[in-house]
C-alpha cells in the first residue's frame, strides 16, 4: 500500500510499504478515508525530537472505516466509520480509570526511552516515533489502531468525515487544555497560537462558557479565522505588547485561563522565526518557551496557565518566581481525547463546534511531500492539509 | 552483518542500547540499574514494582517465575483504591542483564492482569530504512527499550 513516510530531517517521502496486520486480538484494521498534517509533526520532521527512524508511517489525526477486526474487540464492527484519538490507551489501568488517557501505563511498549528522559512514561501516539511506541501513523492506505473498543469512536451519521477528522487530535486536544485549565462559565480565557489546535482550544473554551476568548498570533489568515470561525478575540502579537493588550482588555486582571498552544519551535522577535530555523539535530536546550513565558507574566494572580504545546526536554529561564508568588496553576498534558470524543462529536452533530474551515488544502496521499511543505511554511493560507489515500 | 558498513551500524546498534542505559544512569556505577547515585549493588539490590490495577492480583506469575527460583515475588494492596502493589528482586547482585528481563517480566505481568494481552508492535509497515548510523542507534535503543527504565 501508500504511506507517507519520514525519510530524515525535512524529508518526507511516499513509498510502497507493507499493509498492517492484526497484532493482538483488540486491534482493528482500518481503511483510512482521511489524515491529517499536524503542527507536533512539524517537530518531528524539523527533528526536534530525535526518536525518528527513516522510514517511519507518519500521522496522528484520522478517520477511516473498519475492514478487520481482532477475536477480543467487542463494540467496534467492521463497516464502522471511526475516528480515534492519537494517543493509544487500554483502557484498563488506573490512569484509564481516571481518564488521563494519555498517560495510559500500557499503550507504550518502548517505556525505557521516556521513562529514562523524564522520569515516567506517558502512554504511546501513533506515528509519533520510538519514544512515543514506534507505531506506523495514519499517513497510508490502511493502518492497525490497537486497543480499538477504548480508541475508535462510531462518527453520527449527520457529521461528515471533513469535520470529524479533528475530533482525532486538535479538537480534543484544544478540550484537554480548556477543561483541565480549569474554565469556569464567566471567565476570560487567551490562547497562544492559532493553528488548528488553539484554535479549537479557544471553541471549548467558549462551549464551556467562558464570556472573554482571545487568541494571539501573528498570521492575519488564521487570526481571520479566529474572528469568524470561533467567535473569539484576535491579537497580532507582531504589532502588539501581547502582555500589556491582555491587562488592558481585563480590566487589569488578566485573563484566568491562559493556554498556550505553540510548542517547542515558538517564534519570537529578536530570533529567527521558528520555521526559517530547523535545526538539524534535537539539543536537548533547544525547546523554546517564549509563549509559556508570555502566559506565565500575562495570567492573572491565581490563575491557571496549561501547556498544550509539544516540549521534550528542559528550557531555560522558566519563570518560576512568576508563578510561585502569583499563586498560579501550571499544567500540561498531551491530549486525553478518549475521554473527550463523545462530547465533541455531540457538539460537531448539533453544529456548536465546525471544524471544515481548518481544512484549508486537501490533495491525494500521493502528493504528501508537498503537503507538507505548504503546512510548515504556511504557504497559501495553510491551516492544515488533509490527504485523501483513496485520492 | 559481515562486511565492514553492516559492523559499523552494528556497533551503532550496541551504542543505542547502551546510550539509553546510561540516560538514567549517569553514574557509570549505576549503569543498567535505577539509580544515579547508589553503589551497583544497593541498586541492583532494589525491589522492582509495578501498581496493578485490580484488588484480587494472584498469581501463578508465569513471566515472574520464568526468572528463576532467585527472584523474590510480594504483594501488597496499593493505598486509595489503585490495586495491588507487585514487586520483585532477586537474592544477591543480579547483573544487568538480569534487572532488564525483570523489569519487562513485570510490565508483561501487569498488562496480563490489566488487559489481558501483552501490546506487540512489531511487525508493522514502515518505509526505506536508511542505513545510518543515527537510525541503527536508534534501533539498539528501541529494542532494549522493554528491558530500560527507572523502574
Ligand atoms: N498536547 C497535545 O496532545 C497536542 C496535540 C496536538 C498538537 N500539540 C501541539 O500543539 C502545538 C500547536 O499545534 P498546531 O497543530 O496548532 O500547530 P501550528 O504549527 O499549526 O500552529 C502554531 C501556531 O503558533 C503560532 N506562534 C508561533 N510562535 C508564537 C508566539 N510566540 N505566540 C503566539 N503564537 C505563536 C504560529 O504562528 C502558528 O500559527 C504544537 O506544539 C503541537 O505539537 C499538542
Ligand atoms: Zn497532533
Ligand atoms: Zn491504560
Amino acid at each position: 500500500m501508500k504511506a507517507a513516510i519520514w525519510a530524515g530531517v525535512n524529508e518526507v517521502a511516499v513509498e510502497e510499504v507493507d499493509e498492517p496486520q492484526l497484532l493482538n486480538d483488540h486491534d482493528v484494521i482500518l481503511k483510512i478515508s482521511k489524515t491529517v498534517t499536524c503542527g507536533s509533526d512539524l517537530h518531528l520532521i524539523g527533528g526536534y525530537i530525535p526518536a525518528m527512524r527513516a522510514g517511519d508511517v507518519l500521522g496522528h489525526e484520522f478517520t477511516g472505516t473498519v475492514v478487520e477486526r481482532g477475536k477480543a474487540v467487542t463494540k467496534v464492527q467492521v463497516g464502522d466509520r471511526v475516528v480515534v484519538p492519537s494517543f493509544i490507551a487500554c483502557g484498563h489501568c488506573w490512569y484509564c480509570s481516571q481518564e488521563l488517557y494519555s498517560l495510559c501505563d500500557n499503550g507504550n511498549p518502548n517505556p525505557g526511552i521516556t521513562e529514562g528522559l523524564w522520569g515516567q512514561s506517558p502512554g504511546g501516539c501513533f506515528g509519533y516515533s520510538h519514544a512515543m511506541g514506534g507505531f506506523a501513523g495514519s499517513h497510508a492506505e490502511y493502518m492497525r489502531v490497537p486497543y480499538a473498543d477504548v480508541g475508535c469512536f462510531v462518527v453520527p451519521d449527520a457529521v461528515s468525515d471533513t469535520r470529524a477528522l479533528f475530533a482525532s487530535d486538535s479538537v480534543t486536544t484544544g478540550w484537554t487544555g480548556a477543561h483541565l485549565g480549569g474554565t469556569k462559565p464567566g471567565d476570560v480565557v487567551a490562547v497562544w497560537g492559532a493553528g488548528a489546535v488553539g484554535q479549537m482550544a479557544a471553541r471549548a473554551a467558549i462551549l464551556l462558557g467562558a464570556e472573554q476568548v482571545v487568541v494571539i498570533d501573528r498570521l492575519p489568515e488564521r487570526l481571520a479565522q479566529v474572528r469568524q470561525h470561533i467567535g473569539a478575540e484576535a491579537v497580532d502579537y507582531s504589532t502588539t505588547d501581547v502582555v500589556a493588550e491582555l491587562r488592558e482588555r481585563t480590566g487589569g486582571r488578566g485573563p484566568d485561563v491562559c493556554i498556550e498552544a505553540v510548542g517547542m519551535e515558538a517564534h519570537s522577535t529578536g530570533i529567527q522565526g521558528a520555521f526559517d530555523q530547523v535545526k538539524q539535530q534535537l539539543r536537548l536546550q533547544t525547546d523554546r518557551p517564549s509563549a509559556v513565558r508570555e502566559a506565565i507574566r500575562a495570567c492573572r494572580k491565581g490563575g491557571s496557565v496549561f501547556v498544550l504545546g509539544v516540549f521534550a526536554g528542559p528550557v531555560d529561564k522558566f519563570p518560576l518566581g512568576a508563578a510561585m508568588n502569583k499563586g498560579l496553576t501550571v499544567r500540561g498534558a498531551q491530549q486525553h481525547g478518549q475521554r473527550y470524543v463523545p462530547e465533541i462529536l455531540a457538539h460537531m452533530e448539533s453544529g456548536a463546534l465546525t471544524t471544515e474551515h481548518l481544512a484549508t488544502h486537501t490533495m491525494p496521499l500521493s502528493q504528501a511531500a508537498e503537503g507538507y511543505r505548504i503546512f510548515k511554511e504556511k504557504e497559501d493560507g495553510c491551516v492544515r492539509t488533509v490527504f485523501e489515500p483513496g485520492g | 552483518m559481515t562486511g565492514p558498513l553492516q559492523q559499523v551500524l552494528g556497533k551503532a546498534a550496541e551504542f543505542g542500547g547502551t546510550a539509553l542505559a546510561k540516560l538514567q544512569h549517569t553514574h557509570v556505577p549505576g549503569v543498567g540499574q535505577a539509580s544515579t547515585t547508589e553503589p551497583r549493588e544497593v541498586a541492583a539490590a532494589r525491589w522492582r514494582a509495578v501498581t496493578v490495577f485490580r484488588d484480587d492480583l494472584a498469581g501463578p506469575f508465569p513471566e515472574l517465575e520464568a526468572l528463576g527460583p532467585d527472584l523474590e515475588v510480594r504483594m501488597q494492596p496499593a493505598p486509595g483504591d489503585r490495586g495491588t502493589e507487585l514487586s520483585a528482586r532477586f537474592h544477591g547482585t543480579p547483573t544487568d542483564e538480569q534487572v532488564g528481563e525483570l523489569r519487562a517480566a513485570l510490565r508483561r505481568t501487569k498488562q496480563l492482569a490489566e488487559v489481558g494481552e501483552v501490546l506487540r508492535v512489531d511487525p508493522q509497515p514502515h518505509g526505506t530504512r536508511k542505513a545510518t548510523l543515527q537510525g541503527a542507534a536508534l534501533e539498539g535503543a528501541a529494542a532494549r527499550a522493554p528491558k530500560e527504565g527507572v523502574l
